[in-house]
């Protein structure tokens, strides 16, 4: 049977658990103290166990199982989960997901893994309350073993096991055989006692010779593990009660069993004493014992009553429970109702099929238009309409709430937080915004460092917050909205700011800019991503947030993203990320420049003008655009294309975020789906180009990199007014 | 035709993995991920034995079973239980709303499949 599908459904499955078992033992670290947040993170241990178990990944199973343990504890009110435990279950947590790390990747588990795992069991162990049982004894007999030991008298022979089997009445005719069982267990060692259990066998008329009454309690010397012992029962597991008490348990887990099967207890506790299992005085004391609780409850006790405590649970805390959780889940519903896994790989190729349906569209609609057919004509844009809305819907399957990426940073907050000394609180606004998936995964890094940086250099120490008359407990907050198809994440601290002046120095020393250039506060703050300044040495106050910051700013224009910053000193700083939505799909504007057809992100676009209306700035490539200075570039120029007629210009005026340019072309064609293909390594490296298209009439459209040529545009004209200086030309 | 068994499980792997196992015995397969779920799945199909997990959200394994046994047309089907859920006191509750077998996980796919042909 290959399981290799189920195995990488249980990854994916145990990833999410995980995630959502953290993301609840975070809220109860924020004081929740709601009982399904408590059953939510049982189950999660629950789930993973189990379906762990199926694969034989047996060290996931036997470490969950512990702390499966303790949350059942937790569920049943018998332990409060206080910050002492939190702080050990997260761990238990992460080591869980480093188990399936390494399961994932077919790694062994090394020592310092298992040892890791066996430190965090042992801190575990003050809320076990009692022994934990092994992961395979599933019997409450065996749950019980190994408590209450040193109050018994009396020898008994405890060194074997007990096995107590009652078969099923049905184990004849479904062709099994008793005593196949007993046979295959003297394999496995010797059974030195055996009492066959005739009471269920009925009067001679009523006996039915197919039909199974016996059972048997054995005594098995044997070195066998308990595993080996339970498979012995492989066959008849189901219909049959089997109980297996492991040597040198105690006598409670005799007592109970003796509660627990259906016989006279007077009469099982006399086989248990001639099979040397218990002794005499053992049995007594038991049982005396349980009068005396029944009588103080006023009430004739069961003789296993004295072990509710360590027996599972109690009914009424069971019941009660259960009914708890019943409301709770009314009252929520819960998402695994409402999502389907499907592998990213077939969302990316239904994605690419759109896409190609998208620009055959454009072709057939070239040819309808050819043609001029007019009911062609009309089928056909209805047809594109309907094309337009499945991309449409087809988008929005990858994209995700970024609420799951912002979660992940509590756990980073509190535990950098922890480690620095610092008092941090982490908000949370506009986590239900999407964005598509593949994007979300490479904001993971980045944002994971400007996290980092602001919580390190950007907020301040207790003493100086006190100092600066602000709350001990620093903030730091991560928003998402949508802007004009964008997406904008905002990471915004409360922390000491940005010394806009330190920052100027350090890049005048560094010799990034010259002295007397005139920077404005936005570009002197954007300096922080220059790797000149960056690796440098840390910067005292400037808040050191400097190392690796360029590659920061690396990733997010690998997104065709934009980062600004605002900050004021002993105030706070804010990080704007402004990302597309998509990168797969967008709406675009058709143009062409010598002879290459160009498209335009349309979201970028403001509006589109003759250039020759237009009033331009003297010397200058700039127009003057109802009184506002807009430089421009040409893409003629840029891109060293053949000369056009200057006369017939148009310029496509253009905005990133706040800044402005404009795009000067030849023609303009209208608006156009595209798929954006990304452009091969080669040209990676090729600025103002962010991939390519293809267009209706099969001819390949360059997609522009607005970002880009509007900073290029912006330089050019600064450079050409004040001697910018060189640096920083380079940089962009 | 093949039986019908329904798969009650909050865990799609270990719905896969039972799902391996009966389908390549000749059963078809229904999923349910959880109680409620597998309450739906019940009308409009026949189907011929449940195999339930019991801790699940929304609605666990053996409230499930008796609201299934109040359905007319379900009062006989046997279920079995699948769970990590090793309790005697689980099982009495199962076996007192109807449950025919208890298998507790992990298990092996051979005896699962054992069970459900003694049941079908």
């Amino acid at each position: 049977m290959n399981l290799d599908g189920a195995l990488q459904t249980f990854f994916a499955e145990a990833e999410d658990l995980l995630n959502s078992m953290e993301a609840a033992l975070l809220r109860l670290d924020e004081g929740d103290k709601d009982m399904e947040t408590i059953n939510e993170i049982f189950r999660a241990a629950h789930t993973i166990k189990g379906s762990a178990g199926l694969f034989g990944l047996n060290d996931i199973v036997s470490f969950t199982h512990i702390v499966e343990n303790v949350l059942d504890r937790a569920r049943d009110e018998k332990i409060t989960v206080s910050g002492d435990l939190l702080s050990i279950l997260l761990p238990c947590r992460d080591h869980i997901a480093v188990l399936v790390e390494n399961a994932m990747h077919e790694r062994a588990n090394d020592e310092t893994c298992l040892a890791q795992g066996q430190a965090l069991l042992d801190a575990l162990k003050p809320w076990l309350g009692v022994a934990a049982a092994p992961v395979i004894a599933k019997q409450e007999s065996n749950a019980s073993a190994g408590f209450f030991d040193g109050n018994t008298g009396g020898s008994s022979d405890r060194d074997s096991w007990h096995i107590s089997v009652r078969f099923g009445p049905d184990l004849l005719r479904n062709g099994m055989d008793p005593f196949s069982i007993l046979r295959f267990l003297r394999t496995l060692g010797e059974i030195t006692h055996i009492t066959t259990i005739t009471e269920h066998l009925p009067e001679f008329n009523d006996f039915d010779p197919e039909q199974l009454y016996l059972g048997f309690e054995i005594t098995l010397g044997s070195n066998a593990s308990q595993q080996q012992i339970e498979d012995a029962f492989m066959f008849v597991r189901e219909e049959s009660s089997i109980k297996i008490i492991p040597p040198r348990s105690n006598i409670y887990a005799f007592v109970n069993l003796i509660q627990s099967l259906p016989e006279n207890a007077q009469r099982l506790g006399e086989i248990l004493v001639k099979s040397h299992a218990i002794t005499y005085q053992e049995l007594e004391a038991a049982l005396a014992t349980q009068k005396n609780q029944a009588k103080a409850l006023g009430k004739v006790g069961m003789l296993g009553d004295i072990l509710i405590e360590e027996q599972a649970v109690a009914p009424e805390i069971v019941n009660a429970a259960l009914d708890k959780q019943k409301k709770n889940n009314e009252k929520k519903s819960s998402p695994e109702n409402r999502f389907i896994r499907v592998d990213a790989e077939r969302l990316d190729k239904l994605i690419n099929l759109i896409g190609e349906l998208v620009i055959n569209r454009q072709r057939v609609d070239l040819l309808a238009s050819k043609m001029g057919n007019p009911t062609l004509i009309e089928a056909v844009t209805s047809m594109g309409n309907f094309t337009e809305a499945i991309r449409d819907a087809a988008l929005t399957l990858r994209m995700v709430p970024i609420g799951d990426t912002f979660q992940k940073f509590k756990r980073v907050v509190r535990d950098t937080a922890k480690s620095l000394n610092k008092e941090i609180e982490l908000e949370i606004e506009g986590a239900e915004t999407e964005l598509d998936r593949s994007m979300v995964e490479k904001l993971n890094d980045p944002l994971m460092h400007i996290v980092r940086n602001a919580m390190d250099h950007g907020i301040e120490s207790i003493s100086v917050r006190q100092a600066r008359n602000k709350p001990d407990s620093g903030t730091i907050k991560l928003t998402a909205r949508h802007d004009a198809g964008n997406i904008v994440i905002g990471i915004h601290d409360d922390g000491g700011g940005l010394d806009v002046e330190k920052i100027r120095k350090k890049a005048i020393t560094n010799g990034l800019i010259e002295e007397g250039v005139h920077l404005s506060r936005q570009e002197l703050f954007q300096l922080i991503f220059h790797p000149g300044l960056s690796t440098a040495e840390q910067v005292t106050n400037l808040s050191g947030r400097g190392v690796g910051m360029d590659v920061v700013k690396r990733n997010i224009e690998e997104l065709q993203g934009g980062i600004e910053i605002e900050s004021e000193m002993g105030v706070g700083t804010s990080l704007s990320i402004r990302l597309p939505l998509t990168l797969a799909i967008i709406d675009g504007f058709h143009v062409t420049a010598g002879n290459i057809d160009f498209i335009v992100p349309q979201n970028t676009i403001l509006e589109c003008v003759d250039l020759n209306s237009l009033n331009h700035v003297q010397g200058q490539n700039c127009v003057n655009l109802r009184g506002d200075q807009v430089p421009y570039i040409r893409l003629r120029e840029i891109f060293s294309l053949q000369p056009g007629n200057h006369s017939r210009e148009k310029i496509v005026v253009v905005q990133f975020g706040e800044k402005r340019a404009g795009i000067v072309v030849d023609e303009l064609h209208g608006e156009i789906q595209t798929v954006v293909k990304p452009m091969g390594p080669i040209f990676q490296a090729l600025k103002g180009i962010g991939g390519s298209s293809l267009l209706g009439t099969g001819a390949v459209a360059l997609i522009l990199d607005i970002q880009q040529l509007i900073s290029f545009a912006i330089n050019r004209e600064h450079l050409r007014n004040n001697a910018f200086s060189v640096n920083i030309q380079e940089q962009e | 035709m093949s039986k019908v068994i329904l798969v009650v499980d909050d865990s799609a792997s270990v719905r896969q993995v039972v799902g391996i196992a009966l389908r390549g015995a000749g059963y078809t397969v229904v999923e349910a991920n959880d109680g409620k779920d597998a309450l739906t799945k019940l009308d409009g199909q026949k189907i011929n034995l449940v195999i339930s997990d019991v801790n699940m959200p929304n609605m666990d394994g053996i409230s499930f079973l008796k609201e299934m046994k109040q359905k007319a047309n379900y009062k006989f089907t046997p279920v079995i239980m699948l769970t990590t859920e090793g309790a005697e006191e689980k099982k009495r509750e199962g076996q007192a709303a109807g449950a025919k077998a208890w298998i507790v996980k992990p298990f092996r796919p051979e005896q699962m499949l054992q069970a459900v042909s003694m049941l079908i």
